[in-house]
């Protein structure tokens, strides 16, 4: 019976290992996998260089360690968005650039530097004058980009990706949070104004209570 | 208060409700095309709003736009006509053809510039 039945696998050949019945539900639904797949390469690439530029950012809020713990939860939540995703793109018949340049040049978001000018002998940052406040401002604009971002990627697979969507709707939740919480520290700090955030502390660094992949490890 | 009328022309090809139609707005000398385009239900494409991504880039067809507050744009850009409409304030009337970022990708690309030169 089973010569008779081959694998009812639609316009793909039973066994064949060139096409993705994964993406082509996609296509068949009115999706183009392709333009999906290069929108997250470029939403990915923008987790991972906010994970690298909090990192930095973090680093220039001495004296401000309340601000540093959350800009710690959200840079290592960040970084789980980036992780979270990246499998997806070679689902989808994808690969990260060989080149992290490439990876950085293509990332939806702008670059979060410290918001200084460097010397030009070493690239030294000239931080003497460099306030909580300009960098909770980097934070928060680097927060709603996200925010637009993914908003995008939810748009894009309503209806049609749900594995996809159920990713872009994980690090919304999260990015929506971390905009909250740098209203909440920047209106203080720079207004002097109560704007609470209105919410409980993550269980531990870097959480990502919606959006955290499997660990590869428990060192991850 | 000065306000423009923009006019904005959406490509045939395009897979939008307004494709291969023009509609013009208001907008406000000190607001961005793009979010006045999206308040008076004129869906156009966008993603980081800081004119960086060139998901909004456009053509422009007619008149001047202010583009200080892009976080990346290039005289190049600005001599081929290509505008970033997340960032872009008008500084006349203005006609502009949306849709465009296919043709800024290859522009960027062309001048080896991102991020054209990392998606080409």
């Amino acid at each position: 019976m089973s010569e008779d039945k081959p694998h009812a696998s639609g316009s793909v050949e039973p066994g064949d290992t060139s096409t993705r019945v994964g993406m082509e539900v996609l296509r068949e639904r009115g999706l183009d996998p392709e333009e999906l797949r290069e929108k997250l390469i470029d939403a990915i690439g923008a987790e991972f260089t906010t994970y690298y530029y909090y990192t930095n950012l973090r680093m220039h809020l001495a004296g401000h360690e309340d601000y540093k713990e959350i800009t710690e939860d959200a840079r290592l939540e960040d970084r789980a968005h980036f992780e979270l995703v990246a499998p997806r793109v070679y689902e989808l018949g994808g690969h990260l650039p060989n080149d992290i340049r490439d990876f950085a040049d293509r990332a939806s978001c702008p670059d979060a530097e410290v918001p200084v000018p460097s010397d030009d002998e070493g690239g030294r940052l000239r931080v003497e004058d460099l306030t909580a406040e300009q960098v909770l401002e980097v934070l928060l604009e680097a927060e709603r980009c996200a925010i637009r971002t993914w908003s995008e990627v939810c748009d894009m697979t309503r209806d049609v990706d749900p594995r996809t969507y159920d990713m872009a709707q994980r690090i919304l939740q999260e990015e929506i949070e971390h905009e909250a919480w740098f209203v909440e520290l920047l209106s203080m700090e720079r207004d002097g104004e109560i704007n609470p955030a209105g919410h409980f502390v993550r269980g531990e660094p870097g959480d990502a209570p919606y959006s955290t992949n499997r660990r590869f490890n428990d060192s991850a | 208060m000065i306000t423009y009328e923009v006019e904005l022309a959406v490509p045939e090809t395009v897979d939008a409700d307004l494709a291969g139609e023009s509609r013009t707005i208001e907008v406000d000398e000190d607001e961005y095309v793009l979010a006045a385009a999206r308040a008076a239900d004129v869906w156009l494409p966008a993603d980081c709003q800081q004119g960086w991504c060139t998901t909004c880039a456009a053509e422009l067809l007619e008149g001047e736009v202010d583009h200080s507050a892009a976080k990346r744009y290039y005289d190049v850009d600005r001599r081929a006509d290509l505008v970033l409409l997340c960032v872009a304030k008008p500084r006349s009337d203005l006609r502009v053809l949306t849709h465009q970022q296919e043709a800024m990708l290859d522009h960027r690309a062309a001048n080896s510039l991102p991020p054209g030169r990392s998606k080409r």
